[in-house]
């Protein structure tokens, strides 16, 4: 057992593309998010409540769970507005492009890099919530980015 | 050599100062002996050398960080207390105008203080800038 640090800078990695396979985190065909502020992976399952007269406390079972992944990354330029010569749509159309396009983006979810035997969640989904924002006080852009995922998350481990 | 922030102030100042009575020195180190040259030649504005401050912006989770740098440069100028020239308010004015001149800061201040010694009067400028 051991506590997962990002402190080094490439362990809390997220890569996304068009297809399962280019959104690989050990491969190089992905789009690797940049500047990354933070990160937040949202497994949130639904509650139903139910009252029995034998049971002096309520009981509950879980419903499907709502998964996204949020996050506030600082505006990288080119994977923003895309990289026109990549062959990936998401790389090609950036993160701006895949929402506007409706594009379904594959993505894994590095916890520990991408050394063999580091976990990740990986799914598809959809980006939404962009909104980049400025002014004088924090004059860089910066937005935030949600991909509502499509389904469920798969854990798995880099082969 | 590249351009600095005190370059950039010192051209702005030669500038806008040229038919005012006071010069714009670009000497460095301005001090002879124990004494600062503003105090030795009165009205002739000295601008010092640039101290520099580096902070984070933004700590991002790949380490490529952004940070932001704060600039300041203090300029100093002596005139006679008792006769102090003319345009004295315009010059004061002028000096904490040329803040306008420097490009790419967000944040471009300027503050004056003054103090006497004998019968001068020493008007301190703090130039401050942010750039990122």
């Amino acid at each position: 057992m051991a506590i997962i640090n990002v402190s080094a800078g490439d362990e809390a990695v997220l890569v996304l593309g068009d297809s399962a396979a280019n959104a690989n985190l050990a491969g190089t065909a992905g789009l690797v998010v940049p500047r990354l502020q933070d990160i937040t992976i949202n497994n949130s399952t639904g509650v139903f409540r139910f009252k029995t007269l034998d049971n002096t406390a309520e009981s509950a079972v879980t419903t499907p769970a709502t998964n996204q992944i949020t996050m506030n990354v600082v505006v990288d330029d080119v994977a923003f507005f895309g990289d026109e010569s990549n062959a990936d749509v998401v790389v090609q159309t950036g993160l701006f492009g895949a929402s506007k396009n409706k594009t379904r983006v594959y993505f894994n979810a590095g916890f520990q890099g991408t050394d063999s035997g580091s976990k990740f969640l990986s799914g598809s989904g959809f980006i939404s919530g962009l909104a980049p924002t400025v002014n004088m006080d924090s004059p860089v852009w910066v937005t935030p980015v949600t991909i509502e995922v499509d389904g469920d998350f798969a854990n798995s481990s880099v082969a | 050599m590249a351009t600095t922030i005190r370059t950039d102030l010192i051209s702005a100042l030669t500038t806008s100062l040229n038919t005012s009575n006071v010069s714009v020195s670009s000497e460095l180190p301005f001090i002879s002996g124990d004494t600062p040259l503003y105090v030795k030649n009165m009205k002739k504005l000295y601008l010092d050398e640039e101290s520099e401050d580096v902070t984070e912006l933004f700590n991002l989770l790949d380490n490529n960080d952004v940070y932001q740098t704060e600039t300041t440069v203090n300029a100093y100028v002596c005139v006679d207390a008792k006769t102090q020239p003319g345009d004295i308010s315009t010059v004061v004015q002028s000096v904490l105008d040329a803040k306008t001149s420097i490009a790419n800061a967000v944040i471009r201040e300027c503050s004056v203080e003054n103090e006497y010694q004998d019968d001068k009067i020493i008007y301190t400028f703090e130039y401050r800038f942010i750039t990122v």
